[in-house]
């Protein structure tokens, strides 16, 4: 069955992208390409060998984009490699990512982007490389922009590091702004999260870790969107994380800055509480922040502030996490549960309405990265991922399929399951426990 | 714990101290050397009952000190202890003829614990043991040298000694568990 | 005994446990003033004084507690430890556990570590000290301490003065004695605190000149200025005008009150040295009888561990 692309979805609830309606149909697809959406399709006469996916209680959604993944390919191929990280995504539903550059040596050459666009070719998974804007992500000089584009960066970004230099940052969105590329920014003063391991706040005091303070991201929100202004350059805050954050961007759009941004799944679920256990997979950068950071940014959402959920997926191996807090590493993965979590925070919890969480995690990336976004429409190819939205199930750490393990949703319990993943037209994903 | 009978009452105990009192005497050939120290918790009212029935024989001050056992158990770790009583012994015990007091004499164990106790805190030249009761069952090659009354009793019984001076009354009776 | 396996945050032991701790300590400090200032109750238990950061008093203290209950106890610092060669601190654990022992008393740099290594091996823990976060035995010796110049804790007004949000003294101790229904007052500075107070739930001033007549106790923090994260705080001078304790200052403090520090002092920059120097003649200087409390603190809450297993 697996890799099939003569498949029926047989009387699933499709969420149309066009009218974001829910209607109960089927779909069918011919090598790869969704030739019909229709109830009761007749398949009489059709090839044989075509697959037929019953879908009564399950919801059929378009592949989801995930604009932020660390797939630390090249140089740290224990952690994660494209193979695996995309093995990972097909089983979160996703059929495209956007790739950081911080990987070893950073994606800031054009051979860098060719060997990310040629890996993703012959897994045939849909990867968008992006490039740094400084060269060794050392915010000293600016990466070859121009070219880069050329070779097929989507667009650009440090992430993980945030340029202090502002005059450089500067120059950087000046000439960025020429070839309509947008710039993913990790925002962060260095001098407000030095020695920073979580949250200033309550918990922050209570447990003895070092304070991150807001103003840390704030500061250089207010700083890129100053610049933006003047340079006309496309900006994308990455990862938001502070009720000031929000703000900022919130006026900025309102004053027609070309600014957008996203959030984690990971900001939205988890507030500092849940740091008393000094659990290193909640060790993040930006921190997981306040109850009332969190929740305004869910109301952001309700609000149409936030464009896209992003993983921030960021493996690490074992030894990195399992040691003290002080000398864990950042990051959490998260292909596998970016539906999962959001969907359980976002619909179940906050009543958000499932088709703004579905814009979030499919045309609201694609449009920030200028790209075609997976749809269910007839003549498309098929990027599809079916969903058991009645599943609930404890996060274990011998459920995911990432190399890495390091999930901050270990133990939590989370709604929904992706049944089926149909990836550049074929079935990629069976989820056996189904 | 059910109360089956009452051995000794005031009267009793008063008696059994006072001829206690000049039994030490007698044997030791007057008080001079003597000094007195008292097991928590109901060995210390017992010794300061008899020290005192000595002062006034003998027209002398005694010294009397109190011991805590906890520390040399060698059950420590399966019976801890929730408070553990004050052990003082504000005098010197070296060369001198040591009357250790205790209400009731059963395993010897308790006995054994003083005994390593007492040789911390220096050399006597005797120790010489008084107990209210003596319940048998011996575990150690132990026996008192004063005994206030023998009471054969069953492994499960339970011999209660209760003192004015903790429990309001001088009492003493065995209970078996229910 | 005790209501908990380990203490690692002084919120570990509830208020019984915290009396029974304080009722034993007295048992114990009897021991420490005898000629021969050692029982045998403890025979034949292995501890393990693991400190991955220095320390002389907290080490020694334990060591001190440890060997005049009878129990082996052995130390074993990062310095000589295989921890150079990249062991991980969770596979040091592994082997010291495998090694059967009682009981694991460890101080780290790091805040919460105690957490992580309780989540991974069985052997009873102290935390003798993690990073910013918790040192529970020094609040309960402070404890000690306090009960034996007062009568109640409640009502008690105690200040303390300096560096609260780098110290993991201050955040045990003013949980302990906010417990025990004393009155905190926080004397320091804003870079020398948390942006959120709220934990603390103390009152805060900035000059030490306005609360010193009317405390009862007054506990200074160890500040050391060549940390780089303290780098925010002007000056030693701006430090003793505002935070020090010196003699114009030792004169105004109430008849029977107390001066208490973790040790050791900074001469000059907490205490200044003609304070030092005079200690010895005021009854009130606690800071030699922590010391002496800390090692039958340790005695009892070692043996009431011990003993619950």
């Amino acid at each position: 069955m697996i890799g099939s692309d003569n498949i029926l979805i047989k009387s699933g609830t499709v969420f149309e992208s066009s009218s974001g309606k829910e209607i109960v149909s089927d779909i069918l697809i011919q090598n790869g390409i969704i030739r019909a959406i229709e109830k009761n399709i007749n398949v009489e006469g059709i090839s044989k060998d075509l697959v037929v996916l019953n879908c009564q209680n399950y919801f059929v959604f378009p592949g989801f984009v995930d604009m932020h993944v660390h797939l630390r390919e090249p140089g740290n191929e224990e952690e994660e490699d494209i193979g695996s990280g995309s093995r990972a995504a097909v089983r979160g539903g996703i059929t495209s990512i956007a790739c950081m550059p911080n990987t070893n040596p950073p994606v800031d050459r054009e051979y860098l982007v060719n060997y990310i666009l040629s890996k993703s070719r012959l897994i045939d998974f849909k990867i968008y490389p992006v490039a740094a804007m400084s060269k060794n992500l050392e915010g000293k000089k600016m990466t070859e922009i121009g070219l880069l584009k050329e070779a097929g960066a989507i667009a650009f970004s440090d992430d993980g590091k945030c340029i202090q230099d502002s005059k450089l940052m500067y120059e950087i969105m000046k000439y960025a702004s020429h070839f309509d590329l947008p710039l993913i920014l990790h925002e962060e003063d260095y001098s407000f999260s030095n020695y920073g391991l979580a949250h200033e706040g309550y918990y922050s005091a209570k447990l003895g870790l070092d304070g991150i303070s807001p103003f840390a991201e704030e500061l250089m929100i207010s700083r890129d969107i100053m610049l933006a202004k003047m340079a006309g350059a496309k900006i994308h805050i990455t990862h938001v994380s502070s009720k000031g954050s929000i703000t900022l961007i919130k006026r900025a759009k309102e004053a027609g800055i070309k600014i957008t941004c996203d959030v984690t799944p990971h900001h939205l679920y988890f507030n500092d509480s849940f740091l008393e256990s000094y659990d290193t997979n909640l060790k993040v950068n930006p921190p997981i922040r306040s109850e009332e950071d969190r929740k305004a940014l869910v109301s952001a959402i309700s609000e149409g502030i936030i464009d896209a959920i992003a993983s921030d997926h960021a493996p690490h191996f074992e030894a990195e996490k399992n040691t003290t807090f002080k000398d864990a590493a950042n990051g959490t993965i998260g292909l596998e549960t970016l539906f999962k979590a959001s969907y359980t925070k976002l619909v179940r919890e906050e009543k958000i309405k499932l088709s703004k969480l579905v814009a979030l995690l499919t045309t609201g990336p694609a449009k920030i990265l200028n790209i075609k976004a997976p749809a269910i429409k007839v003549g498309n190819k098929a990027d599809i991922a079916i969903i058991d939205l009645e599943k609930n199930k404890k996060i274990k750490k011998e459920d995911f399929c990432s190399k890495s393990k390091n999930s901050a949703f270990i133990g939590q319990n989370l709604y929904s399951e992706v049944v089926y993943t149909i990836n550049n037209g074929r079935l990629e994903f069976i989820n056996k426990s189904c | 714990m059910k109360e089956k009978a009452s051995i000794l009452n005031e009267n009793d105990i008063e008696r059994i101290l006072k001829r206690i009192s000049h039994e030490i005497i007698e044997r030791n050939k007057g008080s001079k050397n003597l000094v007195f120290i008292g097991i928590q918790k109901r060995g210390v009212p017992l010794a300061v009952r008899i020290a005192k029935n000595i002062e006034e024989l003998e027209k002398n001050d005694l010294k009397i000190g109190r011991l805590d056992i906890t520390f040399y158990r060698d059950d420590v770790a399966s019976k801890i202890k929730p408070v553990i009583e004050i052990t003082d012994i504000p005098f010197e015990i070296d060369g001198k003829d040591i009357i250790l007091v205790d209400d009731v004499l059963f395993t010897g164990r308790t006995i054994r614990a003083s005994l390593d106790a007492i040789i911390d805190f220096g050399r006597p030249k005797t120790i010489q043991l008084v107990v209210l009761v003596d319940r048998g069952h011996r575990e150690l090659p132990i026996r008192a040298d004063y005994v206030g009354k023998n009471i054969p009793t069953a492994r499960d019984e339970f011999v209660e000694v209760r003192l004015k001076e903790i429990d309001e009354i001088d009492m003493v009776t065995i209970c078996q568990a229910e | 005994m005790l209501s908990t396996k380990n203490i690692i945050s002084i919120d570990d032991l509830s208020i019984d446990d915290i009396n029974l701790i304080m009722e034993n300590a007295d048992s114990f400090y009897e021991v420490l003033g005898r000629e021969f200032k050692k029982v045998p109750t403890l025979r034949g238990k292995t501890i393990i004084n693991l400190f991955f950061e220095s320390s002389t008093r907290t080490r020694t203290s334990f060591e001190i507690a440890a060997k005049r209950l009878s129990a082996d106890m052995i130390n074993f610092s990062a310095s000589t430890s295989s921890l150079k060669k990249g062991e991980s601190i969770i596979d040091t654990l592994k082997t010291i556990q495998s090694m059967m022992i009682d009981l694991l008393i460890m101080r780290h740099s790091d805040s919460g570590v105690m957490n992580f290594i309780a989540g991974n091996i069985d052997v009873p823990l102290i935390n003798a000290g993690d990073g910013k976060h918790q040192h529970p035995t020094q609040a309960l010796l402070d404890l000690y301490t306090i009960k034996k110049s007062f009568k109640d804790f409640k009502g008690l007004k105690v200040a303390i003065a300096g560096d609260i949000l780098n110290s993991r003294v201050a955040r045990s101790d003013i949980k302990l004695f906010k417990r025990m229904g004393m009155d905190v007052t926080i004397v320091s500075a804003p870079m020398l605190l948390p942006e959120n107070l709220e934990y603390f739930d103390s009152n805060y001033v900035y000059d030490i000149d306005k609360i010193i007549e009317d405390i009862d106790i007054l506990y200074m923090l160890r500040m050391q200025f060549e940390r780089q994260d303290r780098k925010y705080y002007p000056s030693i001078k701006e430090y003793n005008r505002f935070l020090s304790l010196n003699m114009e200052r030792l004169k105004k403090m109430k008849r029977g009150s107390l001066i208490m520090h973790a040790g050791p002092v900074i001469r000059g920059i907490e205490i200044s040295e003609n304070v030092m120097n005079y200690a010895e003649n005021y009854s009130g200087f606690k800071i030699n009888t922590q010391v002496t409390n800390g090692v039958a603190v340790r005695m009892a809450l070692i043996y009431l561990m011990l003993g619950s297993t």
